[in-house]
C-alpha cells in the first residue's frame, strides 16, 4: 500500500477545504462556549434565562407575593400585586396574553381548601409552576393549620422540610457535594458530547458514503482503480477524513480547554466540571472509533449503491443504530447501571455513544470500559474488513440496486 | 505487449464481448473499431481489470494482470470523470503519484503536457471551470503523465473539436514514434485510417475482421487507380497488369489484377501519356466495413 499516503493527503487536503467542514469547525466553538462558560452564566444571570417579566398576584392573603417572590427567585422576577375582582383579573390576564406577566397567580376566597390558578401564555415553564404550587401548597397547609388552633411554632416544627443535598461518588472514594446546579451542568455537558460525537461521526460517515457513490457514478473510481487497488482507495478515503476530523476535534478540545481553565477562572465562573482532560480524551476516542466503524459501513453501503438515494435507503439500518442511543438519552442518564445502559455500552454499533454517557455521569467499572473498548475495536476491524470486500465488487457494479443479500455474496467472493 | 484471448462478457442476457482476441504489439497503435454497442469499452475494461471477464484471458507481456502493472498502463475511460472541484495541476500531479511518481517530477510532467495542449493558464482552475473539450484534454494527460508503456484509449476524440482531435491525433503518434504501445477505439473510421498499424473490427461483440490496414485495404479494396491525362488511352486496357478500365475522355479509372502492383501501372502509362494526375483509389475503412457488414447479411443498426 504505497499509494494509501498519497490517497489520504487528497482526502484530507479535498475535505478541509470543504465549505461543510470549515462552517462546522468555526461553529464549533461557539458550541464549546455554550458548554462551558454559558452554563455558569445563567446560573449568575438568570434573567437571561428567563426574560425576567414579573408575575402578578391575585389573593391568597398577606405574604404570599413575598412568598412566591422568594420563590421563583431563581429566574430574577419580581412579584406584583393585582386585586381580586373580576376587572382586576381580566386586565391580568390581558398583560399575561402580552407577554408583560411572565404569569398570573389567581387565588380566590377559599384557596386555601380548593387552591388556584396559574394562568401562563405557554404552560410550559415546569419550574416556575413547581416553584409556585410549592409555596401556595405550603401556605395552604400553614392556613389551614391556623385555623383549626394549632399553634404556629409547633405547625413550623411539625412542618419544616429537610433537603436531600447530591453528593458525586467518585472513583477512590471521593465524595463531591455538588448540589443541583453542579448536576445540571454535568448533565448539560454529558449531553452536548454526545450531540457531538452523534453529529460528527453521522456528517463524515455520510460523507464518505456520498463521495464514494460519487465517485462510482461519475465513472472517477474507473481513473482511480486504473491507479490503485480498491482497498487502497476506500483506506484512503476513510483514513484521509478521520484525520480531518481528528484535527476538528483537535480545535475543539484545545479550545475547551483554553476556555475553563483559562477564560473561565478570569472572568469569575466556574466551567462544568466534566471538561477535564480525561473526559476530553474520552470524547475524542469514542469519536475515533464510532468514526471509523460507521465510515466503514458507509463506505461498503456508497460502494453498493446505484446513486445517492439509494445510498440513503441502504444506510437506514446504520442510521438507525446511531439514532436508538440518542433516544434512549434520558434513559441512560438517570440510569447509567441499568442493565439496558450495560448492554447496550458494550454492544458495538451503541457503545461509542451510550459508554461515553456513562464515563461523563457516573464511571461505570473498569473492566466494561475495556469490554467497551475491546469489543468496539474488534468491530472496526471486522468492519473494515468486509467493508474492503464489499467494496471492491460493488464499486464496479454498474446499472443493478444491490441488496444486502447481494452484499452478503460479495463478502464471500474471492 | 498485450494479449487478449477469447474474452467473454456477459450482462444479463445480452453478449457483449463474445470471444474476442487480439494482440497489441510492442510500439504500435492498435485499434478496436466498431459502432456504438459493439462490445469495445466493455474489452477495454476488462484489459483494466475494472470488470471480469467470463471467459478467456488477458496477457501483458505473457503475465497475468497484477496491481503493479498499473504503474505501467495509462487508462483514458470512455466516460470522464474528474473531480470538478479539484484544480487542473493538482488533478494531474495526484494522478502521476498515484501511479508511482514523485510529485516533483509529475508536476513537472503535467505543466509540459498542459503547456503543449495549451492549458498551460488553466492549471489552477478547478476542472468545474473548463470547456468539456479542455477537461477532455486534462484527462488525456492524466492518463500518459506517467508515461506509460501502455495506454488504453476508449474514444478519445469524441466530443473535441476538429482542431483539438488533431493536436491529440498528433499526441498519439509522438507516443508510437517514443515506441509505446497504444490500444485505442473508436466509431469514427477515419480516425483509425489515420493512426492505427493494425485494427479489429468488432461488431456486436464479435470480430468481423483484423488485420493490418494495408492488408485489409488490399483484401478487401478493388485496388484501382485513377488517372487523368492528355492524350489517347486505349491502350491501358490491353495492359497486362490490368484487369478492367472504366474510360471517360480525360481519365480513366483502371482496376489492377490480382496480385498486379501500382507501379507497374505508372511506368506503363508514364511513357506514352502525358499523366497529369495519378491516384491509388483504396477503400475507406467505412466502406469495407459496410461490405463486410452487408457481406454478413446484416443490417447496420447505427
Amino acid at each position: 500500500m504505497t499509494k494509501l499516503p498519497a490517497i489520504i493527503r487528497h482526502e484530507f487536503k479535498l475535505m478541509t477545504a470543504n465549505k461543510t467542514f470549515v462552517i462546522l469547525t468555526a461553529l464549533g466553538p461557539f458550541l464549546i462556549l455554550a458548554i462551558t462558560v454559558l452554563p455558569g452564566l445563567l446560573s449568575m444571570n438568570p434573567k437571561a434565562l428567563s426574560g425576567g417579566e414579573p408575575i402578578a398576584v391575585s389573593g391568597g392573603g398577606p405574604g404570599m407575593t413575598a412568598a412566591i417572590e422568594a420563590a421563583s427567585a431563581f429566574q430574577g422576577r419580581a412579584v406584583e400585586a393585582v386585586g381580586t375582582d373580576a376587572g382586576s383579573i381580566a386586565d391580568a390576564k390581558r398583560l399575561v396574553q402580552s407577554g408583560r406577566y411572565a404569569a398570573l397567580v389567581s387565588l380566590a376566597d377559599g384557596w386555601e381548601d380548593s387552591g388556584g390558578s396559574l394562568y401562563t401564555k405557554t404552560g410550559t415553564d415546569a419550574m416556575l409552576y413547581a416553584a409556585v404550587e410549592r409555596v401556595v401548597d405550603e401556605s395552604a397547609r400553614q392556613a389551614r393549620i391556623r385555623r383549626s388552633g394549632v399553634d404556629p411554632a409547633v405547625a413550623r416544627e411539625l412542618t419544616r422540610r429537610v433537603d436531600l443535598s447530591i453528593v458525586k461518588l467518585g472513583t477512590g472514594n471521593t465524595e463531591k457535594a455538588g448540589g443541583e446546579s453542579d448536576f445540571v451542568q454535568t448533565l448539560f455537558t454529558a449531553m452536548s458530547f454526545v450531540m457531538l460525537v452523534y453529529m460528527t461521526t453521522l456528517l463524515y460517515g455520510q460523507m464518505i458514503g456520498r463521495s464514494v457513490v460519487t465517485e462510482k457514478t461519475s465513472k472517477t473510481v474507473e481513473i482511480m482503480l486504473s491507479s490503485v487497488s480498491p482497498r487502497e482507495l476506500m483506506f484512503g478515503k476513510i483514513l484521509g477524513l478521520g484525520l480531518a476530523g481528528l484535527l476538528q476535534y483537535g480545535i475543539w478540545v484545545s479550545l475547551a480547554l483554553a476556555l475553563s481553565k483559562l477564560v473561565a477562572p478570569l472572568i469569575g465562573i466556574a466551567a462544568p466540571p466534566v471538561i477535564e482532560p480525561a473526559n476530553l480524551a474520552w470524547l475524542v476516542t469514542f469519536f475515533v472509533l464510532a468514526y471509523f466503524l460507521y465510515a466503514s459501513l458507509y463506505a461498503a453501503l456508497g460502494a453498493a449503491a446505484e446513486d445517492e438515494q439509494h445510498l440513503g435507503q441502504l444506510a437506514w439500518p446504520v442510521l438507525a443504530f446511531l439514532i436508538v442511543p440518542l433516544v434512549m438519552i434520558s434513559s441512560f442518564v438517570s440510569n447509567p447501571g441499568s442493565s439496558l445502559s450495560v448492554v447496550l455500552s458494550i454492544f458495538p454499533m451503541t457503545s461509542p455513544i451510550v459508554m461515553l454517557i456513562r464515563v461523563l455521569i457516573a464511571p461505570p467499572p473498569a473492566w466494561q470500559i475495556a469490554l467497551c473498548l475491546g469489543i468496539l475495536i474488534a468491530s472496526v476491524y471486522a468492519a473494515a474488513t468486509a467493508a474492503a470486500r464489499i467494496f471492491r465488487v460493488g464499486i464496479l457494479m454498474g446499472g443493478k440496486r444491490a441488496t444486502f443479500g447481494e452484499m452478503l455474496k460479495w463478502l464471500r467472493v474471492r | 505487449m498485450l494479449n487478449v484471448d477469447g474474452v467473454v462478457k456477459t450482462y444479463e442476457t445480452v453478449r457483449a464481448v463474445d470471444g474476442l482476441s487480439f494482440e497489441a504489439r510492442p510500439g504500435e497503435i492498435f485499434g478496436l473499431i466498431g459502432p456504438n454497442g459493439a462490445g469495445k469499452s466493455t474489452t477495454i475494461r476488462m484489459i483494466m481489470n475494472v470488470i471480469v471477464p467470463d471467459a478467456g484471458t488477458i496477457r501483458f507481456d505473457g503475465k497475468a494482470f497484477s496491481e503493479s502493472m498499473k504503474a505501467r498502463i495509462g487508462y483514458l475511460p470512455e466516460e470522464r470523470g474528474l473531480n470538478k472541484k479539484v484544480k487542473v495541476l493538482e488533478t494531474l500531479v495526484y494522478l502521476g503519484v498515484l501511479k508511482g511518481l514523485d510529485s516533483k517530477d509529475a508536476k513537472a510532467r503535467a505543466e509540459a503536457w498542459l503547456e503543449r495542449f495549451g492549458l498551460a493558464e488553466w492549471k489552477a482552475e478547478k476542472i468545474e471551470a473548463l470547456s468539456k473539450g479542455m477537461a477532455q484534454k486534462v484527462q488525456f494527460i492524466g492518463s500518459v503523465v506517467h508515461d506509460p508503456d501502455l495506454v488504453l484509449f476508449d474514444e478519445p476524440f469524441s466530443g473535441l473539436d476538429p482542431v483539438s482531435q488533431d493536436i491529440l491525433l498528433d499526441a498519439v503518434l509522438e507516443l508510437k514514434r517514443r515506441g509505446k504501445t497504444v490500444l485505442i477505439s473508436t466509431h469514427v473510421m477515419e480516425h483509425a485510417e489515420r493512426l492505427c498499424d493494425r485494427i479489429l473490427l468488432v461488431r456486436g461483440g464479435k470480430e468481423l475482421v483484423s488485420g493490418s490496414l494495408p492488408d485489409l485495404k488490399a483484401r478487401y479494396g478493388e485496388n484501382s487507380a485513377q488517372i487523368e491525362f492528355d492524350g489517347d488511352a486505349s491502350f491501358v486496357s490491353t495492359l497486362p497488369c490490368v484487369e478492367s478500365v472504366r474510360a471517360m475522355p480525360r481519365w480513366i479509372e483502371a482496376t489492377l489484377g490480382e496480385g498486379r502492383d501500382s507501379g507497374e501501372l505508372l511506368a506503363a502509362v508514364a511513357g506514352r501519356l502525358r499523366v497529369r494526375r495519378f491516384q491509388m483509389m483504396e477503400p475507406s475503412l467505412h466502406a469495407i466495413f459496410v461490405k463486410l457488414v452487408e457481406a454478413a447479411g446484416e443490417a447496420e443498426d447505427d
